[in-house]
C-alpha cells in the first residue's frame, strides 16, 4: 500500500486512447459540410471564415445552415443532416431570408424528388423552426444578445426541443471601424472602451457558451481593409504562396481574437482567376 | 416645386410615445401576429432586448411587410426580380451620364405614382429635377386630359420630399432624424414613406475617406448601419448612388470601393454605350439572385 501510493500519483489520470475516446463522444467530428469538407471540424471549434467580398462566405454560413437544420432522416428519406438548431447573429445586416428558404427548398426537392405539398410543409416548417435569428446594430447589441443567448434558446427550446450545435456571426468585424472610432473619440466619460475591450468581452461570452455546451463557431470577416493595392510584382507572389496572402489583407482583428480562432480558412473571389472556391479553402 | 421640408410635417404624433413605454415589454416577435399597421409601432424598436426570431417568424415577416417596389424600367424591374426590396438597401453605380439619377428620378415617380407610399429624395449634388419628373409623368399617362394630368402631377409632387444634403453630418443628422421619427410615426405627410432616395451618397462620402484618418472609415460605417437599420426596421428600400472615378490603368472605378462594397444588399451598375438609345445594367451583386446578368433599359427623353 505504502508503495503502491507514490505509484499511484505519478500514474496518469487516463490514456491517450482513453482521452480520445472520451473528447470525441463529448465533442465529435460533424458530418463535413459540403464547402469545408476538407477541413475536420469538431463541434468547440471556432472557424473563421475570411475573403473580400463576392467571394461567398455567407454562401459558406448558409450551406452550413441547412446542413445543421435538416434532420438526419425524416419519412423514411435520408437526408444526411444533423437536426440541430443554428443561431445566426447577423452584424452585418444583409441576411435575406427568402435565399436560405430557397436553398432548403432546393435540397429538400433534390433529396426526394415528389413529396406531398403538406409533408413539404411539415418539414420545410420544422426545419426553419430550427433557425434562430438575431439583428444587431452595435457592438453592445451584440454583446447583449450573446448573453442572452442561453436563457433564448431554453425558451425556444420548449417549443422545439434539440440541442444548438452551430453559431453564426456574418460578420465578426462588422463594427469594427465605429468601435475604433469611439474609442479614440473617448465617448465614454472616463474609461476608454476600445475594440479590444470588446472583442475581449465577446470571447469572453463565446468562451462561457462553450464550456455550457458544445457548439461549432463560424465567423465571417471581410477582408477588405487593404493598406495598399500591391503591384504586379507582388499580386504574382500572392498567388504562389498562400502563406503571404495573409499579408495581402491587413489583419484588423486584435490578437484576442486571433488566438481564439481554432481554424482559418481564406476564401477568394472567382475574379482572382484563381482555381474555384470550393477548392480553395486552405486550412491555415 | 417638389421642396417640401420634410421633416418639419406637423404630424409627428407625441402621444404615441406614452403607449411605447408600456408596451416595452413585448417582444418584437409578435410582427408575425399582428397586423401590418402595428409593424411598425413604436414598441418594436423601444425594445432593448433584440427580437430574436425563428426561420419561419422571418419568412412570414418578410413575405409580409417586403414588397418589390418596381422602378418602372422595365429591364431593371426584370434584373432584380420585381424591382427595389423593402428593408433593403441598393446601390447603382456607374460612371457619368450613365443614368443614375434617371434611374432615381424614375423610380421615385413610379413608386408615387402607383401609390406605394411617399417618397424621400436627398439630393447632394443639386441634380433633383422637377421637370424631368413631370416629363415621366407626360410619358407615362399621354392619353390623360390635361387637367388630370395636373391633377396627378400634383399628387405626384407632394409625396416626393426632396432634401438638399451637402455634408456627411447633415446627412447624419438627417438619418437620425428620420429614424426617430419613424418611430413614433407611421406616416409621413399623409402615406408611409417607401423609398429613400441617396443620389449620390459617394459625393458626400468619399471626400471623407483615406489616409490614416479613421474617423472617415467610422462615419461610412455608420451611414451604412443607420440606413439599414431604416430600412428594415421599418420596411423602406434605400437607393443609393456610386459614382465612378478613375482608378489604376486609366479604368473606371467606384468612389466608394471594396470597404462600402460589403454594405449594400444589391449593387446594380449601370452603363451607356455611345450611340445605342439604350443603357445596360449588370447586377454586381444581389442576396438572392445570380450576379453577372445584364439587361437594358431605357430612359425616354
Amino acid at each position: 500500500m505504502g508503495a503502491g501510493k507514490p505509484i499511484e500519483w505519478i500514474r496518469c489520470d487516463e490514456s491517450g486512447r482513453e482521452m480520445v475516446s472520451r473528447v470525441l463522444s463529448g465533442r465529435p467530428f460533424i458530418v463535413p459540410v459540403p464547402p469545408l469538407h476538407r477541413v475536420p471540424l469538431r463541434l468547440g471549434n471556432i472557424v473563421e471564415i475570411s475573403g473580400p467580398s463576392n467571394s461567398a462566405k455567407s454562401q459558406v454560413l448558409l450551406q452550413a445552415v441547412v446542413h445543421f437544420i435538416l434532420p438526419k432522416e425524416w419519412g423514411g428519406i435520408q437526408f444526411g443532416g444533423l437536426e440541430r438548431k443554428a443561431v445566426f447573429f447577423d452584424l452585418d445586416c444583409r441576411f435575406d431570408v427568402l435565399r436560405l428558404s430557397q436553398f432548403l427548398t432546393n435540397r429538400i426537392n433534390e433529396t426526394c424528388g415528389s413529396i406531398s405539398k403538406a409533408a413539404f410543409d411539415k418539414l420545410f416548417h420544422s426545419c426553419m423552426n430550427r433557425f434562430l435569428y438575431v439583428r444587431c446594430y452595435s457592438s453592445y447589441e451584440f454583446l447583449s444578445s450573446l448573453k442572452e443567448l442561453c436563457y433564448q434558446i431554453q425558451r425556444k427550446d420548449e417549443a422545439v426541443g434539440s440541442g444548438v450545435h452551430l453559431l453564426l456571426i456574418d460578420s465578426i468585424g462588422a463594427f469594427h471601424w465605429i468601435d475604433r472610432s469611439n474609442q479614440l473619440r473617448g465617448v465614454c466619460k472616463g474609461k476608454n472602451i476600445s475594440p479590444q475591450s470588446f472583442q475581449e468581452a465577446i470571447v469572453h461570452e463565446l468562451h462561457k457558451l462553450l464550456l455550457l455546451q458544445p457548439l461549432l463557431v463560424l465567423a465571417t470577416k471581410a477582408s477588405l481593409f487593404r493598406t495598399e493595392t500591391p503591384n504586379e510584382f507582388q499580386r504574382s507572389s500572392i498567388s504562389n504562396i498562400s502563406g503571404e496572402r495573409n499579408l495581402f489583407f491587413r489583419e484588423y482583428m486584435p490578437a484576442v481574437w486571433q488566438s481564439f480562432v481554432t481554424h482559418r480558412i481564406q476564401l477568394h473571389s472567382p475574379e482572382w482567376n484563381l482555381l474555384d472556391i470550393v477548392d480553395d479553402c486552405a486550412c491555415v | 416645386m417638389a421642396a417640401k421640408a420634410p421633416l418639419e410635417e406637423e404630424d409627428t404624433k407625441p402621444q404615441t410615445l406614452l403607449l411605447t413605454g408600456i408596451l416595452s415589454n413585448t417582444y418584437r416577435a409578435c410582427i408575425n401576429t399582428a397586423a401590418p399597421s402595428t409593424a411598425q409601432n413604436p414598441h418594436v424598436t423601444e425594445d432593448f432586448r433584440l427580437p430574436w426570431l425563428t426561420g419561419m417568424e422571418l419568412l412570414s415577416d418578410t413575405n409580409q411587410n417586403k414588397h418589390f417596389l418596381p422602378t418602372g424600367l422595365q429591364g431593371i424591374d426584370a434584373l432584380l426580380g420585381g424591382g427595389l426590396r423593402e428593408g433593403q438597401m441598393t446601390e447603382i453605380v456607374g460612371p457619368s451620364s450613365s443614368g443614375k439619377t434617371q434611374v432615381c428620378l424614375s423610380s421615385a415617380t413610379y413608386v408615387v405614382d402607383k401609390k406605394f407610399g411617399a417618397v424621400l429624395y436627398l439630393d447632394t449634388s443639386n441634380s433633383f429635377s422637377p421637370n424631368r419628373i413631370s416629363r415621366f409623368v407626360n410619358q407615362t399617362h399621354p392619353s390623360l386630359p390635361k387637367e388630370e394630368k395636373e391633377r396627378r402631377l400634383q399628387m405626384i409632387m407632394s409625396n416626393i420630399y426632396c432634401q438638399s444634403v451637402f455634408d456627411i453630418f447633415s446627412l447624419l443628422d438627417l438619418l437620425h432624424h428620420v429614424e426617430s421619427t419613424l418611430k413614433h410615426t407611421v406616416k409621413l405627410g399623409g402615406s408611409k414613406l417607401c423609398l429613400l432616395i441617396i443620389d449620390s451618397v459617394s459625393s458626400l462620402i468619399a471626400p471623407i475617406i483615406g489616409g490614416k484618418n479613421s474617423q472617415g472609415w467610422c462615419m461610412m460605417a455608420s451611414v451604412g448601419v443607420l440606413l439599414k437599420k431604416i430600412a428594415y426596421e421599418h420596411n423602406i428600400s434605400v437607393l443609393v448612388t456610386n459614382h465612378m472615378v478613375g482608378g489604376e490603368n486609366g479604368t473606371l472605378k467606384p468612389a466608394l470601393g471594396e470597404s462600402w462594397k460589403c454594405i449594400p444588399h444589391v449593387r446594380l451598375l449601370l452603363s451607356c454605350c455611345i450611340g445605342a438609345n439604350h443603357s445596360t445594367a449588370t447586377v454586381l451583386k444581389h442576396t438572392l439572385l445570380a450576379s453577372g446578368r445584364t439587361a437594358n433599359f431605357v430612359i425616354h427623353n
